[in-house]
């Protein structure tokens, strides 16, 4: 005998790599080392009766890859790229574990840059979006580039010259563009697209008295049971918020805006699981006042609301950003300055209370301001200002970390996700991703 | 490569430098995988290397030829596939399920091998363009290339059908096989399984069973049918855990269900000789328990069982309250109940899973037939009397208890709960009176069991009566240290103090008690009198008893036990050879009813007839005469002189108390109307009457004609008013 029965030789291109089963056992049925076994996990014996498996493959991915599967971390050494060992571990069908070895669970608190990229475009972006599996797509002008989780780019989405208001993932593999619509043309709205190739799936229409209306659309949001919301400006006064069913793509509801008020503009959806409500705010500057409101669409009533309208305005008391926190019932929002403020949600017609941090910033503005947005991530606040991002914890909201690149100027808009966070300056469309690094394996 | 399309002018290409590969390239690749596909079919893939193969899949992936490795794939497997449908379709007779299963095998090993190779194109070919996966893909080109196969489709379940057919009729089959070829089915996608075996085969096992049933109902009784219906179904429970879908028992169970039971239940239920009425007359716990467990599985099943055995319930429960005979004897006619209850009680528990639906019904018969007979309160209540006078004698504490449990399950059956307690007062009043009550702790039981279940108002006057008791005894016993000594060798006198409205009152009927007696009760009324002020002390003398001590004319000393009247009449013999009829009524001025009775018991009674009546005859005249029986002798030096009386109570003591009780209950009827209406002030006459109907239930059935009586006398006496719009309304008058 001699030779242990559990060792498995490889020989990758020439170099040759002994293990066991047991670690090869690790990378499961569904790769090309699943093939290797039997049904009981035994070692199937080799087609040429040698006890040596040739692979025509890089032998330095290879070894990465084999450390991978024996101590559950993923390092890679400078001079292997990863695009390469993306490649291989495609090959083998180990793509997923190098995806959960590569980083961990979010944490605000424990982020690290992981990389920049540097976008195509110039310019202003509108908005980032990170997708539920780790990759984002970036809108800006009438284009939206998708990454996937490798950070490697697919076909842009191009929409002949129709502005991109907003976009949002529907799930790992297809997201929603809203667009502005173009005088004369009937066309924008909202449509489906795969993220893979870019092409049109569907769109979403919009019916006023049984006619299709072309219409311009806003801001979006997906409630739990797949419906899709969003923010509706039409041409005969359809202003509102519409509602679709996003699996068949037919309009279900429209919720018309109440004279003297905002919802047809709205900067910002959310949709709050705990109430069935959604939250819609259109703020300073698209209109001159703002306007925050929680909307029931099963009795189609507007159940709580607040606006600065005939409050004296002055820049610190402007609201720039609202996120409803429906763990504390209240709403959060946000000042130019990147002051804090919190209204209650169990009281109708409440006033802000505005925990004044700083002023610091007050004269100290850069030449090409950005202003503040908001995030929440289980418990956790973001607020992005300038080239930073302040993340807040606990019940007083107590500043913890902030993160910063120096490189690609004031931060326009960012996105938490797939346990990333992707920033989106607003020189040059970079973008950066910052990751929370994964636990060591438990001893 | 654009020849021909050079008509414009000029055109702008991109820049591509396109590396030529070998143009056979794809071509020579896909001949390898082919190749290697033939190979796994044929049983020879031990020759191929699978890295190799591996990386040609790959590759083909890679130089964007994904197309056309899927195609070859779908093409190379559709040929093979049908190939394996030649092979099985010329099987014969009983090989053509093996062959059908070898091949099956056959193709999964192969398709996890193709599966193996070509795992890069499942990974990322196939969903980038929206295709079904290797794995699938060879499940469904199994099903269309030979399941579906016009040879293969119907002759495999015609197969299947008949194995199953011979197993149900008793032959042994290839389960294993059996199973193999289900789980194929299943692997196919639940829709496969459904169509192509599940559904023909419930609809072939509801006509095999309608037939059968039909059969087994024709030539046997209902409790083998049973039997049958019961084997079967769990043939095919077994049937469905050894070789189906697991979701199948519902659906194979549910037809055997329909076609065994639901079809045949009345006609089961009903079976002459055989049918549940035969089983509940005869006990047959086991047959009984399995009807309730197949029943209970078809819809209206058990309410089948639990509507006949009601009926017959009542039915024999009725004639039970209303036989004649029975009524006889009220111990012997409560024993039957008992007897009947713990019959069904047993029934219930063993064969019907102790449900709570039969136990209600139980209730809801018994209830209906004891109260069918007027008497039953009285019945009951002289059962215990019965008991606790002499039947519980060296019985055990348990068993005492469990006695009277049973007589409380037949109170709560009683709707006229206040005849018991009337009936109850005046046995218990007899029973301490007489001393007779030997287990103490056995009446208060009772008491207790009543308290819990009528609430305390039921019960207080029972227990003043224990109350009394105790007292009498203690004014006794101070008496006796008071008077002791100057009474000494004279008679001596017990005496119970009763307090007036505890007891059942009793006319007070007087008589001339002999002298010492008389003299000796003032002594004790002095002395009551003087201990207690402002009360009145009134002589019940019907209710007492006495012992003499008498000599006769043959000088024989016997101690007589007798009543307070008898011994009024007996001393009056202490004076007197004989006296008439007449002389006595005189000297005792006791009713003549009482004094006739009293009379009958001391000389017609044969054994203890301290007196002679001259002429001898049964009945007592108003022209006898009477004088001491010298002759008189017995065995025992103390005699028991019984006061005849009816155990039961004769037609017009029945009368007497059934008024009593309509009358106790009026004040009863009036003070719930008072309640109601003055919690709702206003209320129309029917709810009126459904209101005082409930409040009283648990002490007696009001009659709504007796509840109008009560309303108009409250409107009399302006507690109430008629609505003067609605004349159906009445108002309570604050």
């Amino acid at each position: 005998m001699g030779i242990q029965k559990d060792s498995v030789r490889f020989n990758v291109s020439g170099r040759i790599f002994e293990t066991t089963a047991t670690t090869i056992a690790n990378a499961g049925r569904n790769s090309l080392f699943g093939a290797m076994f039997d049904d009981n996990w035994d070692l199937q014996p080799n087609a040429t009766g040698t006890t040596e498996h040739f692979i025509d493959r890089n032998s330095d991915c290879f070894a990465v890859l084999l450390d991978l599967l024996r101590i559950g971390e993923l390092h890679v050494p400078p001079n292997i790229p990863e695009k390469l060992l993306y490649r291989e571990a495609l090959f083998y069908g180990l793509l997923d574990h190098v995806r959960s070895a590569k980083w961990g669970p979010f944490d605000g608190n424990k982020l690290h840059l992981s990389q920049s990229i540097t976008g195509r475009a110039p310019g202003d972006g509108t908005a980032i979006r990170a997708g539920p599996d780790g990759g984002c797509c970036v809108a800006h002008g009438s284009m939206v580039h998708v990454y996937d989780w490798m950070l490697e780019e697919h076909p842009p989405i191009t929409l002949d010259y129709q502005r991109v208001n907003d976009v949002i993932w529907a799930d790992s593999k297809s997201i929603v563009i809203s667009a502005c619509e173009r005088l004369g043309r009937g066309e924008g709205g909202m449509g489906l697209f795969s993220a893979s190739t870019g092409e049109l799936r569907y769109k979403f229409h919009v019916t006023h008295e049984n006619q299709v209306k072309s219409y311009t659309a806003g801001a979006l949001s997906f409630s739990s049971d797949y419906k899709l919301f969003s923010s509706c400006k039409g041409r005969s006064n359809e202003y509102g918020i519409g509602v679709w069913d996003q699996v068949t793509g037919k309009q279900i509801d429209f919720f018309y805006e109440p004279p003297g008020w905002s919802l047809g503009d709205a900067d910002r959806l959310q949709w709050l699981h705990g109430t069935n409500c959604l939250l819609v705010a259109t703020l300073f500057p698209r209109k001159d006042n703002c306007y925050v409101s929680l909307l029931d669409f099963r009795d189609k009533s507007m159940v709580w609301s607040w606006s600065d309208i005939g409050a004296p305005i002055t820049d610190e008391r402007r609201v720039r950003d609202a996120i409803a926190m429906e763990d504390t019932n209240s709403i959060c929002v946000v000042n130019e300055y990147e002051d804090l403020g919190f209204m209650d949600l169990r009281f109708a017609a409440g006033s802000v209370r505005w925990s004044s941090r700083s002023r610091l910033m007050k004269g100290k503005m850069p030449d090409e301001p950005c202003y503040p947005k908001l995030a929440l991530h289980e418990g956790q606040l973001f607020s992005s200002m300038n080239d930073s991002i302040s993340v807040f914890c606990g019940p007083d909201w107590v500043l913890t970390s902030r993160l910063r690149n120096s490189y690609g100027g004031s931060i326009c808009d960012f996105s938490i996700g797939g346990d990333r966070l992707f920033s989106l300056h607003s020189e040059e469309n970079v973008f950066d991703i910052w990751e929370t690094q994964p636990p060591p394996p438990i001893m | 490569m654009n020849s021909g399309q050079k008509k414009r002018n000029f055109q702008i290409e991109a820049f591509k430098h396109k590396v030529v590969v070998d143009p056979k390239y794809a071509d020579k690749t896909w001949k390898i995988l082919e190749h290697a596909i033939h190979e796994i079919y044929n049983h020879n893939a031990s020759g191929l290397s699978f890295e190799e193969l591996y990386r040609n899949a790959y590759n083909m992936v890679l130089h964007k030829f994904g197309e056309k490795l899927y195609s070859g794939l779908v093409s190379t497997m559709t040929f093979h596939l049908q190939e394996m449908s030649k092979c099985i379709e010329a099987a014969h007779g009983g090989s053509f399920l093996e062959e059908l299963n070898v091949k099956w095998s056959d193709h999964n090993k192969a398709l996890q091998m193709i599966r193996d190779i070509l795992m890069y194109m499942d990974r990322t070919f196939i969903p980038s363009t929206n295709r079904t996966p290797v794995h699938e893909l060879g499940l469904n080109l199994w099903r269309d290339n030979v399941i579906h196969s016009t040879k293969i489709k119907t002759r495999l379940l015609n197969t299947l059908l008949e194995l199953i057919l011979r197993e149900r009729t008793g032959e042994v089959i290839n389960r294993g096989l059996m199973r193999n070829i289900i789980k194929m089915l299943m692997d196919l996608g639940p829709s496969v399984y459904h169509d192509d075996f599940e559904k023909p085969f419930l609809e072939e096992s509801a006509d095999f069973y309608s037939a059968e049933s039909q059969e087994f109902i024709e030539c046997s009784d209902c409790g083998d049918y049973l039997k049958k219906a019961e084997r079967r179904l769990n043939e095919e429970i077994e049937r469905v855990s050894h070789y189906l879908d697991a979701k199948s028992e519902a659906q194979i169970t549910n037809v055997v269900e329909k076609e065994m039971i639901a079809n045949h239940m009345l006609r089961l239920v009903h079976m002459e000789n055989s049918g549940l009425v035969k089983m509940l007359l005869d006990d047959k716990f086991e047959d009984l328990g399995r009807m309730y467990n197949l029943f209970r599985r078809v819809p209206n099943g058990l309410s089948t069982i639990r509507d006949v055995m009601t009926s017959h319930i009542r039915d024999t429960g009725k004639q039970l309250v209303t036989d004649p005979e029975k009524s006889k004897n009220p111990v012997e006619f409560v024993d039957c109940l008992l007897a009947k209850r713990d019959k069904y009680d047993k029934i219930i528990i063993s064969a019907f899973n102790n449900d709570k639906t039969f136990q209600n019904a139980l209730n809801s018969s018994f209830e209906y037939f004891i109260n069918l007979n007027p008497r039953s309160p009285e019945y009951i209540s002289l059962f215990v009397d019965d008991k606790l006078r002499k039947g519980l004698k060296g019985v055990k504490e348990e068993d005492i208890e469990l006695i009277l449990d049973k007589v409380m399950m037949l109170f709560r059956y009683l709707q006229e709960k206040d005849v018991f307690e009337k009936y109850y007062k005046q046995h218990l009043a007899k029973r301490l009176l007489s001393g007779k009550t030997v287990p103490d702790d056995a009446e208060r039981s009772l008491i207790v069991k009543l308290k819990t279940e009528c609430g305390y108002q039921f019960t207080s006057k029972l227990e003043g009566m224990f109350t009394d008791m105790k007292t009498s005894q203690d004014t006794m016993q101070g008496f006796n240290a008071t008077y002791g000594s100057e009474l000494g060798n004279g008679p001596t006198l017990v005496v119970q103090v009763l307090t007036t409205g505890s007891w059942p009152t009793q006319p007070s009927v007087t008589c001339n008690l002999p002298a010492e007696m008389s003299a000796l009760c003032e002594k004790f009324r002095s002395y009551y009198l003087g201990t207690h002020t402002g009360r009145r002390l009134s002589w019940q003398t019907n209710m007492g008893t006495a012992d003499l001590r008498a000599t006769f004319g043959n000088g024989q000393k016997y101690e007589l036990n007798v009543s307070t009247h008898q011994m009024c009449v007996l001393m009056l013999f202490n004076n007197a050879d004989s006296l008439s009829y007449k002389e006595i009524e005189q000297a005792t001025e006791i009713p003549s009813s009482d004094l006739k009775r009293c009379l009958q018991s001391l000389a017609c009674v044969k054994g203890k007839n301290v007196l002679r009546k001259e002429p001898m005859s049964k009945d007592i005249g108003e022209d006898d005469a009477f004088s001491v029986n010298d002759k008189f002798t017995s065995k025992l030096r103390k005699v028991k002189i019984g006061t005849v009386v009816a155990q039961k109570e004769s037609e017009p003591e029945k009368q007497e108390t059934r008024q009593r009780v309509e009358e106790d209950r009026k004040p009863q009827i009036e003070a719930a109307i008072v309640r109601i209406m003055k919690s709702r002030r206003v209320l129309d006459h029917n709810n009126i009457i459904a209101e005082v109907t409930k409040q009283l239930q648990s002490r007696f059935l009001a009659n709504p004609g007796e509840i109008k009586k009560r309303i108009e006398s409250l409107i009399e006496r302006d507690f109430l008013e008629r609505d003067n719009a609605d004349r159906r309304l009445y108002r309570y008058l604050a």
